[in-house]
């Protein structure tokens, strides 16, 4: 496509050239995002009956609406169908058909299924989509009790759920293709932090007992636990042990994670001493002579007394595990006390490298391949291409001038390393959030699926390639309105020369925004 | 030569035998380009492969870093007098001791 000073903003020229212009090799995605600049929401319609549901989320491929009852213990699933009509010379509002005020021409109720029993609750902030499969994974607790019994295994002050089970749903059926318990436990479910997908490997934080189980979620929808990681390392570990009898014996083993942290520091240690002569020395001034104070207390600027908090996978063999404190870890406290990351390696069991969250290193990592702290290979539709300060000048911009303003550069880098460990699908692969086609106000609405105030203002969508234009507007309902905002997919186009020409879901390929149900419905159309 | 399309430019070592420099005072170029001939063998080593690295920028970069840390330090070399190439080795690496750094 022509450089971006070159791209104009006639709809049907640029289809026109997509005809004969390929794209640079490599950008076939970029260049159909860059589409979206001419296909912008450009009316809203209010007063829309809905069904009385929770409307939580799009999955990313846009085949799929999820909802919950408002009980908590139904899971409705919508497909989203788009109805088109067509009309003569210039459309405007009053020629919108009677079917386009209803809520039922644009979802198609594929079923309604249980998945909380009596007690249950399903967790409205979890939802993992599995897109190659369609596959979605929902959690559902029992009611958290805050006096924790001291359970063998379990540390202190976390407290306990009396059973968290996962379900994975065939989205396209609903059928509940298997499920996994956790029971007297403590998962973090909150914008699923306490899981994390990974192409077809599911690792889930098991806070109380600081346990990191990996599943793998086969092609036939069974889930198998493959790895569990906290007291033993290895599968075998545990049979080891055993057969050695020194279960027996009393001797009590370090938890696996933390003899492998142990060990990172002795080598550390070890190699600050050249003078192989002074090195055993050394080791035993720094090292041995505290090992009980290693275990027990803060060491290291505390690195051991620290818990697993949160986890995120970096590839297939390497998890980025943070270790926090126990309030962090519960309560997601957006305090930046001390905290510490590791990159550990799940097939040697080495941890490869630790970082204090204060680390300029980490930092300057974080700042040039953010990006591949959330890439997943299997990502087909463009959650590859989400914005950030790694691969957007803007955003580095807006980060840099962050970073200038901040009074202290360690209070910086440790509100940075806060976002880390990615939290999975947190971020909208939208083309409408993207920075390179639109600027938007960030604190009105951004990528990141949180909650935010609803603003009486209109949040305007400026043209990056015009400036000064904007290209469109979403005016937040006021609270007693019950709307939802609808994504494209077979988006209408209407030709000034009365040719209606409808671009299917291979021209363009679908992206929806994952923005709160609180938003008004906006019908797409454009006309050039 | 006789050719269809009319003598346009073709590889022939009769091009360019004839050229007149333009400034008859200029004195003929005789510039042979340095050849560069290697003195040891380039081929590859046998039974090579090249394969691309499964592991993204990013956990390169872990690894290279955690790499430079648990290296050992350069050691104090036991003679200081002067190399055949005349560098000067460095100094002995401060002791450490105590004062190891807890940041990364």
């Amino acid at each position: 496509m022509a450089p971006s000073f070159f791209r104009t903003a006639n709809l049907a020229s640029r289809v026109f050239d997509r005809q004969f212009l390929s794209p640079r090799p490599g950008t076939a995605v970029n260049t159909v995002r860059q589409l979206y600049e001419n296909l912008v929401p450009s009316y809203t319609i209010y007063d829309i009956d809905c069904p009385d549901y929770s409307f939580r989320k799009f999955t990313d491929d846009g085949k799929y609406l999820v909802a919950f009852s408002r009980n908590h213990q139904d899971l409705i699933v919508y497909r989203p169908i788009w109805p088109t009509f067509s009309c003569n010379d210039a459309c405007d509002s009053n020629d919108l058909p009677p079917k386009a005020k209803k809520f039922d021409s644009f979802f198609k109720q594929l079923y309604s299924i249980s998945l909380a029993s009596s007690n249950e609750y399903i967790c409205k902030d979890f939802f993992l989509y599995m897109e190659c499969h369609q596959f979605g994974l929902f959690a559902t607790s029992t009611a958290q009790s805050n006096d924790s019994t001291a359970t063998e295994g379990a540390i202190h002050g976390v407290p306990s759920i009396e059973k968290i089970t996962f379900y994975l749903v065939r989205l396209e059926d609903g059928v509940i293709l298997d499920e996994k318990a956790f029971r007297n436990d403590f998962i973090n479910l909150a914008h699923s932090i306490g899981a994390y997908l990974y192409e077809d490997l599911l690792c889930i934080v098991s806070l109380r007992y600081q346990t990191i189980h990996v599943l793998q979620i086969r092609d036939s929808g069974n889930l198998v636990e493959v790895r569990k990681i906290g007291a033993f390392c290895q599968e075998d570990d545990e049979l080891f042990l055993h057969s050695h009898g020194q279960a027996a014996r009393g001797v009590s083993f370090l938890p696996g994670i933390k003899q492998r942290l142990l060990s990172y520091i002795f080598r550390k240690t070890w190699n600050e001493e050249s003078d192989q002569s002074l090195r055993v020395q050394h080791l035993k001034k720094k090292f041995y002579f505290h090992f009980q104070d290693y275990v027990d207390l803060i060491i290291w600027k505390g690195a051991y007394n620290m818990i697993v908090e949160q986890v995120q996978f970096l590839d297939r063999h390497h998890l980025f595990i943070k270790f926090g404190s126990v309030d962090g870890g519960v309560s997601r406290s957006t305090e930046q006390n001390l905290a510490f990351f590791a990159v550990y390696n799940m097939e040697t069991t080495d941890i490869v490298s630790l970082y204090q969250n204060s680390s300029e290193e980490l930092y300057s990592l974080f700042e040039y391949f953010y990006d591949h702290f959330h890439a997943n290979p299997q990502n087909s539709s463009h959650g590859n291409f989400i914005s950030s300060h790694s691969n957007n000048f803007h955003a580095l911009d807006q980060l840099r001038a962050i970073k200038n303003k901040a009074s202290s550069s360690s209070q910086f880098v440790k509100k940075m390393m806060a976002s880390l460990p990615y939290t999975c699908q947190s971020q909208s692969p939208s083309p409408y959030f993207d920075l390179s086609l639109f600027r938007y106000d960030e604190k009105l609405i951004s990528a990141i699926d949180r909650h935010r105030h609803c603003t009486e203002h209109p949040i305007k969508f400026i043209s990056v390639n015009q400036p000064n234009v904007v290209k469109f507007k979403i005016k937040p309902a006021p609270a007693a309105h019950m709307a939802c905002i609808v994504s494209t997919d077979g988006v209408l186009v209407g030709l000034t020369l009365e040719i209606i020409l409808y671009t299917s879901k291979e021209m363009i390929k679908n992206i929806p925004a994952s923005f709160r149900s609180n938003l008004p419905m906006h019908r797409m159309n454009s006309r050039y | 030569m006789g050719s269809s399309l009319g003598g346009w430019p073709s590889y022939n070592p009769q091009n360019f035998s004839q050229v007149v420099p333009a400034d008859p005072s200029a004195q003929p170029l005789n510039v042979i380009p340095a050849t560069y001939i290697a003195t040891h063998r380039t081929d590859p080593p046998p039974g090579q492969v090249i394969t691309t690295d499964p592991k993204n920028i990013l956990l390169r970069h872990f690894y290279q870093k955690s790499e430079e840390k648990l290296r050992p330090k350069r050691a104090a070399p036991d003679n200081l007098t002067p190399q055949n190439n005349g560098k000067q080795p460095r100094g002995p690496v401060a002791d450490g001791g105590g004062q190891a750094s807890g940041r990364s």
